[in-house]
């Protein structure tokens, strides 16, 4: 348990300090260009599933990252903890920071005097920040390619944009602004099933 | 030697995996967005409605604008989009008095009670209105048209909006940009008709379809080549030949500009191939005689996609170079989702401005794509221009590095570092 605890402080202090640090900065970043004021239902929604969620990706995909080099993960490979513990510990980190900067945002919103199902939201924007992330981590675990893990789910964000409830189905992002929950138990249960998937295939590596 | 450097750049690009995933990214793009075009038939006389055009009469221009004024000033907020996000503005009082007095010198409305008034008056008098004056009313977004005053010139008119705006923030229906999209008007069946024929005798057919090909495709291109620029520059450090490549006797420009040539050439080779496609349905179409404009897909990739790979690639290429790490991805993301959400207003074309990504999503409005051309020349020039410079940027950085001068990687972050206990 102690060598776990010690995996995620050293997780926290030199992989996702910096990742943390990108996502509050965009989340501060969005006053300046968003409406985060007086929203009603649909509008608080929108920022939510359109830039909030966007964090999901800078903060699940590069999970992976310290082991870039392969010489590094071999001799991971080689130590007595499972490799796959590491990245679960590394995955469960990064959801924790993306609940507390998701839970601050929404006060904030609240605050702000925008409305909204605070439960519903939370869950909802979570479950899209889970699969967007999910989609960057088995991206990078197929292509042991960071960059690929990254451009997987903005592909998926760009196609939603573009009209994509059509392509999309079940799997699109954005349905909360339009009132449907009902994707995102989609989007909650492929995001798990995607990391789980990505967590296994790099362990193997 | 610096052909054969691009060539056997070009080589390493075909092996890039990144490479194939933007190919096949842009290939379900192209197939999701206009797989299924369909070419423009001549239009019907008689029908109920032939879609809305922006009118370019200042007359018009200033009724609607004054109009939708009129209607936020009497609610006391103020919808803008600054990134095409909504935004509710509720100005202090000194910034609502002003601009009371704004619509007091350009309407003549002193009081809310007149305001409102005119507001009533102009609905029921549209309601009135026969229905087929109806089919050329101004339609104002929340509001009626209100009548300028006789003695104001549309020169102060928009002095006086851009100062609304301001005083709002930005990203409102008074900044010079929406102005001119604020007078949406009912399409005529002759307007119709005349845009049909601009397309088939101006345009030539491909010429407004290309266009709209390089609206979508821009879209995709505005973001994708970084990651290619990014991949590429990590790549020598990853695979730890960085040392090897430096001590060659390539200059550090022949070194970037031979990988940016080629990345160019990459990334221009399916824009090129997939616009066969589009280009195939055109030929289809045209009756035997027709005279199409063949060679319009290239001219408008060259001319309309180019700069926006050049720019995304040089971002990439860049910061790679500085900073050895993936934030190019993050820099252009975030430019990208600027440029894409702030330029969604003008996607009817003829209003370029100094968008990253040019938007004209439509096959028609010849007549604005010919009015605005300068500006969307200048618009191209301007990014070529900047990815010049970007390049000279990361020669530079590069050649430093190659002298073992700056190495931020490996001296600043290297030493933070502190042993893991784990």
């Amino acid at each position: 348990m102690a060598n776990y605890w010690e995996i995620g402080k050293e997780n926290l202090r030199h992989n996702l300090l910096i990742h943390a640090g990108i996502a509050l900065l965009l989340l501060c970043f969005s006053p300046l260009v968003l409406g985060v004021k007086n929203l009603g239902l649909s509008e608080t929604a929108k920022v939510l599933e359109i830039y909030v969620a966007l964090i999901g990706i800078v903060l699940i995909t590069p999970v992976f990252l310290p082991e870039q080099n392969r010489d590094l993960r071999d001799l991971i490979h080689s130590k007595y903890t499972k490799v796959a513990s590491i990245y679960s510990i590394r995955v469960i980190e990064s959801i924790l920071v993306l609940m507390l900067f998701l839970g601050i945002y929404l006060w904030f919103l609240h605050r702000n005097g925008c409305e909204m199902d605070a439960a519903m939201y939370f869950a909802g924007t979570l479950a899209e920040m889970l699969f967007l992330g999910g989609l960057g981590i088995i991206s990078y675990s197929l292509t042991d390619n960071l960059v690929a893990g990254y451009m997987i789910p903005i592909f998926y964000y760009i196609t939603a944009i573009g009209g994509g409830k059509k392509f999309l189905k079940s799997f699109y992002p954005f349905s909360m602004s339009q009132g449907s929950y009902s994707e995102k138990y989609w989007l909650l249960a492929a995001g798990i099933v995607l990391i789980i998937l990505g967590i296994r295939i790099r362990s193997r590596k | 030697m610096f052909a054969q450097l691009i060539l056997k750049e070009c080589r390493q690009t075909a092996k890039s995996i990144i490479y194939w995933l933007i190919v096949l990214i842009l290939v379900i793009f192209f197939s999701s967005q206009l797989g299924n075009m369909d070419i423009a038939k001549k239009p019907k006389p008689g029908l109920e409605s032939y879609g809305r055009y922006y009118s370019s009469n200042e007359q018009d221009i200033m009724k609607a604008t004054l109009g939708y004024l009129v209607s936020e000033y009497t609610n006391g907020k103020y919808v803008t989009y600054p990134i095409g996000f909504y935004k509710m503005v509720t100005p202090d009082k000194e910034e609502q008095k002003r601009i009371g007095e704004i619509i007091s010198e350009t309407t003549g409305l002193d009081t809310k009670e007149e305001m409102e008034k005119a507001l009533n008056a102009e609905t029921e008098d549209s309601d009135a209105e026969a229905s087929d004056k109806k089919k050329n009313h101004i339609i104002v977004l929340g509001g009626a048209p209100i009548a300028p005053s006789k003695t104001l010139t549309y020169d102060r008119f928009g002095e006086l909006m851009r100062e609304v705006d301001h005083l709002l923030g930005g990203g409102s229906q008074y900044n010079k940009k929406h102005l001119k999209t604020n007078a949406a008007t009912p399409k005529t069946y002759e307007q119709a008709l005349q845009e049909y024929e601009d397309l088939m005798e101006k345009d030539h057919l491909t010429g407004g379809y290309a266009r709209l090909y390089s609206d979508y495709m821009g879209i995709m291109l505005g973001i994708l080549p970084v990651f290619l620029a990014v991949t590429r520059g990590m790549r020598d450090r990853r695979s730890q030949m960085r040392e090897l490549i430096a001590s060659r006797r390539a200059s550090s420009a022949s070194v970037i500009v031979s990988r940016y040539i080629s990345m160019l050439i990459m990334l221009m080779l399916p824009v090129l191939l997939i616009s066969c496609i589009p280009l195939m349905e055109c030929i289809q179409y045209a009756a035997s005689g027709f005279h199409l404009d063949y060679l319009a897909f290239v001219k408008y990739s060259f001319g309309w996609l180019l700069p926006t790979i050049m720019i995304a690639t040089a971002v990439g290429m860049v910061l790679t170079e500085l900073t050895d790490t993936a934030l190019g991805v993050l820099v252009q993301l975030a430019w990208w989702f600027l440029a894409i959400f702030s330029s969604m207003s003008s996607m009817s074309g003829g209003m370029y401005g100094l968008d990253l990504v040019p938007r004209h999503n439509t096959e028609y409005n010849y007549a604005g794509f010919h009015a605005g051309f300068t500006q969307l020349a200048a618009n191209r020039v301007l990014y070529a221009v900047i990815s010049v410079l970007l390049i000279a940027v990361t020669v530079w950085i590069y050649s430093l590095k190659r002298k073992g001068r700056l190495d931020i990687r490996g001296k600043l972050l290297g030493n933070r570092k502190r042993k893991s206990q784990a």
